[in-house]
């Protein structure tokens, strides 16, 4: 009853409890409830271990393997796998393969996120903007992975710097869209409120755009790291000097049941990660919400 | 009255709307008045009869496409800090926490951070809310959250206030509460207030003057020769009954 000690128990207009005046609540109830999702969570990640290891114990080991062989070869391969140095990778394991793809997505998605942000937030205040972004968008967000992929290749070369350009292309693509509909979804009675309180252009970009845009934002940006993993490995599998995408083509061409479902795992691992610092980033800057 | 006093002036003002269909709606058709400093005017009539779009056009919210409006003898053109505006939709900005709400006309003028927090403290005093100057707005009631909107409104100190049909969304109970807060706000600071609502009993209990408008035009435009601070006593006298009944008429409802 957190709500208690800053409220006026005399004043009749001070609502009795957080959840009295709308608020979240902070009471044993929520911790309850808290307890009881993470426990389903876990019961749907074991629920998944349970029907992998079903069916793995049903199928030839060379079509499935059980998580357990899974995780014995990522361990064992973590740090240095010498079989991918035969496709030319050098001295490097899943690990720094990784590495390789999470900076990847990371500068990707941090650059053409902003582009994709400040387009959006942009085109949806400025008519004239609007309608020369919605048709390019429109365009760009067609064009297949299939395509758009070896084409970056053609153009730049097997340099990380295509992986990141194709990475940033389609985070700055979904973003526009995410930003847009954020931006529109501010109800325009904050901007006429701050200019009632003398708030100018900048004023009510800084105070109202930025802060009523971000809960969509941060959404959006969840979403799109969601999506540009695939593009990335895609594009890795393609053609990279580097990245797990790599070392999911070489162990397709080893028939190597056991590294890919390691490498499967160390992608989703990675991703789960990633998306959980998004979430506990997400939950610092809109408190409010 | 003469309108070289008035703080606030309004000329023969017009505003047309177009509809999806092409057919035009004349919101407003020659409104002029003049108000006076310190004088807390309500505007009274139904919904959809002009008292939200006039209000808007002196908050320099909407462009008129006939007459003008002066505060202070200069022509308003676009909202200012010289009119503070009290929705009728829940404003108060959700991402900041409440002494933040009443400090924003402060910050965006640039006043040094403890002088606006200061004040910001002080008018949530005024208005009975210190306690929660640290809480985010949703974890207000809806009486609370039309105080921070009072307060930030007050401290921005603007000489006029405009307020549309404020408290409408507030029950019965709450809605009194608030009123009265606002009602000792104006006796403290001697501000000049616009209210805009569609409650009789309201204009009766807060008003020093009404003005009914009806289809576009004023109707009426009288003061109210009633005791301050009213209660339901001093509206109900036969005095009282019978402006009721005048503005009432002047309503279109009797």
């Amino acid at each position: 009853m957190r709500f208690r000690s800053i409220g006026r128990p005399s004043d009749p207009l001070l609502p009795r409890s957080r959840t009295d005046a709308g608020g979240s609540s902070a009471n044993p109830l929520g911790t309850q409830r808290k307890l009881v999702s993470a426990l389903y969570s876990l019961a749907g990640i074991a629920l998944f271990f349970a029907v992998w290891w079903a069916a793995a114990s049903r199928l030839p080991r060379s079509r499935l393997v059980t998580p357990l062989e899974a995780g014995r070869d990522l361990w064992t391969n973590f740090l240095y796998s010498p079989r991918l140095g035969v496709f030319g990778l050098g001295k490097v394991g899943y690990g720094s393969l990784m590495l390789y793809t999470l900076s990847n997505v990371f500068v990707g998605l941090i650059t053409g996120g902003a582009i994709g942000i400040l387009i959006g937030v942009s085109s949806a205040r400025l008519r004239l903007l609007r309608v020369f972004v919605d048709p390019v968008v429109l365009v760009l967000g067609t064009v297949p992975i299939l395509v758009a992929a070896p084409l970056f290749l053609l153009w730049f070369g097997v340099v990380p710097f295509t992986q990141v350009l194709l990475v940033a292309l389609y985070s700055a693509v979904m973003m526009v869209l995410f930003s847009q509909r954020a931006a529109e979804n501010v109800d325009p009675i904050y901007e006429r409120w701050a200019m009632t309180f003398g708030g100018r252009l900048g004023d009510r970009i800084r105070h109202i755009l930025v802060p009523g845009t971000v809960p969509e934002i941060i959404g959006g940006l969840r979403i799109t790291l969601a999506s540009v993993w695939g593009l990335e490995i895609f594009a890795e599998i393609l053609g990279a000097p580097s990245g797990i995408g790599q070392a999911i083509k070489a162990l397709t061409n080893l028939s190597n049941v056991p590294g890919l479902l390691a490498c499967v795992v160390i992608v989703a691992v990675t991703a789960i990660v990633t998306d959980v610092v998004l979430v506990v980033l997400a939950r610092r800057v809109t408190a409010w919400a | 009255m003469n309108p070289r006093q008035a703080i606030l002036s309004v000329s023969d003002i017009g505003v047309r709307f177009v509809r999806a269909d092409g057919s035009p709606v004349v919101a407003l058709n020659g409104v002029s008045l003049n108000v006076l400093p310190g004088e807390f005017v309500c505007i009274l009539g139904r919904s959809g009869h002009g008292k939200t779009t006039l209000l808007n056009v002196i908050a320099g919210l909407l462009g008129a496409q006939r007459g003008e409006v002066r505060v202070m003898n200069l022509p308003v053109t676009r909202p200012g800090t010289d009119r503070g505006v009290i929705f009728q939709q829940d404003a108060v900005f959700p991402w900041m926490r409440v002494v933040d709400n009443v400090a924003f006309g402060l910050r965006v003028r640039n006043v040094p951070k403890q002088e606006r927090l200061r004040i910001a403290r002080e008018h949530l005093a005024l208005v009975g809310l210190s306690s929660v100057a640290r809480a985010w707005p949703r974890e207000l009631s809806g009486g609370m959250r039309a105080r921070v909107a009072i307060a930030a409104v007050f401290a921005n100190d603007p000489p006029i206030l405009l307020a549309d049909e404020p408290f409408g969304a507030l029950d019965y109970v709450t809605r009194r509460q608030v009123q009265a807060v606002l009602r000792d706000l104006w006796h403290r600071t001697g501000k000049t207030v616009l209210f805009v609502t569609h409650d009789v009993d309201e204009a009766m209990m807060l008003g020093t003057r009404v003005i009914v408008v009806n289809n576009g035009r004023i109707a009426e435009d009288r003061p109210i020769e009633l005791p301050m601070p009213r209660s339901d006593d001093d509206v109900a006298t036969p005095a009282g009954l019978a402006l009721k009944h005048l503005l009432l008429h002047h309503m279109g409802l009797e």
